[in-house]
């Protein structure tokens, strides 16, 4: 790809692992299934100061739609169905955002004001977004280069699409006010897209550092502003993984030089993010925010929030990782990998709960797991600790840890003791073990390092390395090397 | 309204609200338009509208610098208040509706976060196109008041209003209103509108109408609906039938209830079926074919109303004294909240007996009903009830309380005879009292 001068910006959302939802007590936890019931809403034209027109538009797009909305157990009432009031703002969730605005070294306004934005397809309830700004003006330190953040802010998130047919759209209530984070960089120049992917990258380092943010598929959402010298500004939704930044915004840069160099003009508008890095068309560039307060809620003044956020503000990336070097001993190459994973921050957890070596843990959370997400296995956290503890208190060997874990991705139902069984690992007594080693005696050699390799694949993970050279030891004298 | 100190220094930088200003405090730069000071909050934060949309509020202290940047903005003005007509269609009916406060139709300035209330026939043709396919439309708003401000005072100039336009020719009459008290002003109009010869629904929203999800369009256009098209000449609350935006109920007005602090369909009948059910489009389904029918007569207002009337809850440990405090002020009949099939306490110091007699023996009138709402007072079952009724009060049948109380304030406004009173109370005039019930 040639070399041009990029223009793009970050808008990144976060969802916050938080008990509640942000302006009821519904909990935030999305794992109801079945609908109690659906209530079916229509969308009126929004009033505006553009006048007939707008209104009439608007009005004709919603005459034909109807909307469905899914009622869950637990997770929806009469404030996603908008049948009541908002509640004020739940604390946890503003602790958590304050906390980025001061991680990413936001100015944090006195007052904190919730705006509603005018949002008209049946994504929301109300018809409108409730958001707010908490922090402005903050930076990234990147490659010695500040990246401006310019805003970060809380708002609830949208209701998630189920289908749409025959002018009939569905949505499941129970995503509507879970509390997201959303985190905006200003214009980023004289990066290329790897570095950009990076930015996003590191942007989401940082948020997680809270502890606070959700872990499954569409938890975090990005989307990407780019633009070339002579085209326009793109807003692309929804880039669906971090690893897909880079390509995607590669992908736009083209679509933009191939339709300047046809000497076509390049329009400003919003494209969403296919899985393959490619984008399509979705809607002409959105005017200006339509925002108006949200009267039902007062300002939040944030002095006394600061100081509980300030007190309980996560240690810097940078002072963990000089940490981790020296506590832990880690190779660059490591921390490297456990950067790149997703249990950056769960590595510390684990090694103080276990009386495992670091770097043990530290290969298993770097490596074994980013083998088997290659292959497509996903191993939920709780488990993979459980392996840990099984190899902690010897019921299972190093070598059978990769093998365990890959099952246990197959059958998330199953425990580790299950895939023990099924997969045939139990320990060895020793005197099998010693069976097989005077087995492979009788073999024929007595070479120290042959008889270990040869026991080792004979027993293949049903015992540990150490017990069987101590066992070879015994029986043959020694280590002749 | 922002502090004195904020104020002070605003107009010695000849700064208005709607000004483009920038604020700077240390490090910190805020851009944006100068906002109204909301009353919650800490008012001597500025709250400064941002390029995005976004309002943030900054604490004024001394090292904060503010400047001008830029001139203000038009900000809206509501419009005159006087009746207009818009005719979409000649071989539509016309509808009136009649404002009472509150709005069915706003405008967002979207620049300064002002919602603009609006009452022109033009705006709300504007936001309810549905209309246009329904009725030609008169609207001119009488009033603007809160449905808590409403005063009996208040419900006699709407009863004349509605029976001006009924008599000069409009198709049926539609009044805005606030909910909260709405059930008042529709038992009220029932009594006070007689010979009603054509369909009033009283209308009100539960979602402001500056939202996309507001339910005011679809209550209007349900109440037209109804209006122009049923045959139904009585008062009714047109008003969501479910949670849904499918189908408004019309409610008899002394027998419609507010029962949930915030839902759409919060309006329930007590003791009786919705008379129909309302689609937006001309559709209705007539559920309850217990209605006075459309006529030719003309109607004629019958407003006289004695206010001195008070609507007492029986709770344990109510204090007898409540009832020397009404009797000293010179009022002239009481209506009680009663528990259950219509009991009041008849024990010891809280027995309300010997004050009820009193109220009797003094020419005033005592009408007992349920706090149960649902189902029918009864006066002999229980020994204590039978105390009350020898002592000379009115048992109000499967009346609502509320109802209870405005139907006493215009039987009082015709006689003080207490046995021509008992007979108007246990008269069915509009609905109120129902024959049967379940």
């Amino acid at each position: 790809m040639e070399k041009v001068s990029l223009k793009a910006g970050l808008e990144i959302h976060f969802q916050l692992d938080v008990k509640k939802k942000l302006f009821c007590n519904c909990s935030a936890a999305m794992t109801q299934k079945n609908p109690l019931l659906v209530v079916e809403r229509k969308l009126r034209p929004v009033p505006s100061e553009l006048g007939e027109v707008d209104v009439a538009a608007q009005f004709e797009f919603l005459r034909d739609r109807t909307f469905l909305y899914q009622v869950f157990k637990d997770e929806v009432c009469g404030v996603e169905l908008d049948e009541e009031p908002p509640h004020p703002v739940n604390q946890e969730a503003l602790l958590v955002a304050l906390q980025v605005a001061l991680l990413f070294n936001c100015s944090v306004p006195e007052e904190i004001h919730v705006m509603r934005k005018t949002v008209i397809d049946g994504s929301n309830t109300t018809g409108f977004q409730r958001t707010m700004i908490v922090g402005k003006d903050g930076y990234l330190n990147y490659k010695g280069v500040k990246i401006p953040i310019t805003y970060v802010s809380l708002e609830e998130d949208a209701a998630a699409k189920v289908e749409e047919k025959e002018g009939k759209v569905v949505y499941r209530l129970n995503r509507l006010g879970v509390p997201l984070v959303e985190v905006d960089t200003g214009i980023i120049e004289g990066f290329s897209p790897k570095e950009i992917e990076e930015i996003a990258y590191t942007i989401g380092l940082v948020v997680r550092s809270t502890r606070k943010i959700k872990r499954a598929i569409g938890a975090i959402r990005q989307d990407v502003n780019v633009s070339v010298p002579g085209g326009a500004r793109v807003e692309i939704k929804g880039v669906q993984s971090l690893g897909l930044i880079s390509r995607t915004i590669e992908l736009e840069v083209e679509r933009q030089l191939n339709l300047l160099k046809r000497k076509e003009k390049v329009e400003p508008e919003t494209r969403c993010a296919k899985p393959d890095g490619t984008t399509e068309f979705m809607r002409p560039l959105p005017g200006e925010n339509r925002m108006y307060p949200e009267t039902d809620i007062p300002p939040i003044l944030t002095k006394e929030l600061l100081k509980i956020a300030s007190k309980t503000l996560p240690e810097s990336i940078d002072k963990k990782l000089e940490r981790f070097r020296k506590a832990y001993k880690l190779s660059e190459e490591l921390i490297s990998g456990l950067l790149k994973s997703d249990f950056f921050f769960t590595f510390e957890d684990f090694v103080k709960k276990l009386k495992l070596e670091p770097k043990l843990v530290a290969n298993v959370l770097a490596n074994l797991l980013k083998d088997l997400r290659r292959r497509g296995l996903e191993v939920e956290e709780g488990k993979v600790f459980e392996v840990l503890k099984a190899l902690e208190e010897k019921r299972i060997t190093k070598e059978s840890v990769a093998e365990i874990l890959a099952y246990l991705a197959k059958n998330p139902e199953k425990s580790v003791e299950d895939a023990v069984k099924d997969l045939n690992l139990q320990l060895l007594p020793e005197e099998e073990i010693e069976r097989i080693v005077k087995d492979v005696i009788e073999s024929g050699t007595k070479n120290f390092d042959f008889v270990v390799k040869a026991t080792m694949s004979r027993v293949r993970g049903k015992a540990d390395v150490q017990a069987v050279m101590k066992i070879i030891k015994r029986l043959i004298g020694g280590n002749e090397n | 309204m922002y502090s004195k100190e904020i104020e002070r220094i605003l107009e010695k930088k000849k700064i208005r609200v709607g000004d483009k200003i920038r604020v700077l405090k240390g490090k910190e730069v805020y851009e944006g338009i100068l906002m109204p000071r909301i009353e919650m909050g800490d008012t001597s934060c500025l709250v400064v509208k941002l390029s995005n949309g976004y309002n943030v509020g900054v604490k004024f202290e001394k090292n904060v610098k503010i400047e001008k940047i830029g001139r203000g903005l038009k900000v809206f003005k509501e419009k005159k208040k006087e009746a207009k007509k818009v005719i979409f269609d000649k071989n539509l009916p016309t509808i009136s509706i009649l404002g009472t406060g509150g709005t069915i139709a706003s405008r967002i300035d979207y620049r300064t976060g002002g919602v603009y209330a609006s009452f022109s026939p033009e705006d709300i043709a504007l936001q309810i196109p549905e209309l246009k396919e329904i009725a030609n439309i008169k609207a001119e708003e009488i009033m603007s008041v809160m449905s808590e401000d409403m005063t009996p005072e208040r419900w006699r100039l709407i009863a004349r209003k509605v029976a001006k336009d009924a008599n000069a020719g409009y198709r049926g009459i539609i009044v805005t209103h606030g909910t909260d008290t709405m059930h008042y002003t529709a038992a009220a109009l029932s009594f006070m509108l007689k010979d009603l010869a054509c369909p009033v629904a009283l209308v009100g929203s539960q979602r402001s109408s500056d939202r996309g999800s507001s339910d005011a369009a679809m209550n209007v256009a349900c109440a037209a609906n109804f209006v122009a098209n049923s045959d139904v000449a009585e008062v009714c609350i047109v008003m969501h039938g479910s949670m849904s935006d499918d189908y408004c109920l019309a409610i008899r007005g002394t027998k419609a209830r507010k029962m949930h602090t915030s839902r759409r369909d919060a309006f329930k009948p007590i003791n009786d079926e919705p008379i129909a059910k309302i689609y937006r489009d001309r559709k209705i389904e007539i559920l309850n074919e217990n209605y006075r029918k459309r006529s030719g007569k003309k109607v004629k207002v019958d407003d006289k109303l004695e206010t001195k009337v008070a609507l007492i809850k029986v709770y344990p440990g109510l204090d007898p004294e409540i009832f020397d405090f009404y009797l000293g002020k010179g009022y002239k009949g009481l209506v009680l909240e009663a528990t259950g099939l219509g009991h009041a306490p008849t024990l010891g110091r809280f027995s309300l007996l010997p004050k009820i007699e009193k109220a009797v023996e003094a020419g005033v009138p005592v009408v007992v009903t349920s706090q149960c709402l649902y189902g029918r007072t009864h006066p002999t079952v229980y020994h204590n009830l039978r105390e009350l009724l020898k002592r000379g009060v009115i048992f109000g049948e499967d009346m609502l309380p509320e109802v209870a109380y405005i139907k006493l304030m215009y039987v009082l406004g015709k006689t003080r005879n207490l046995e021509k009173i008992r007979e108007l109370m246990l008269t069915n005039m509009c609905g109120e009292i129902s024959e049967r019930t379940i």
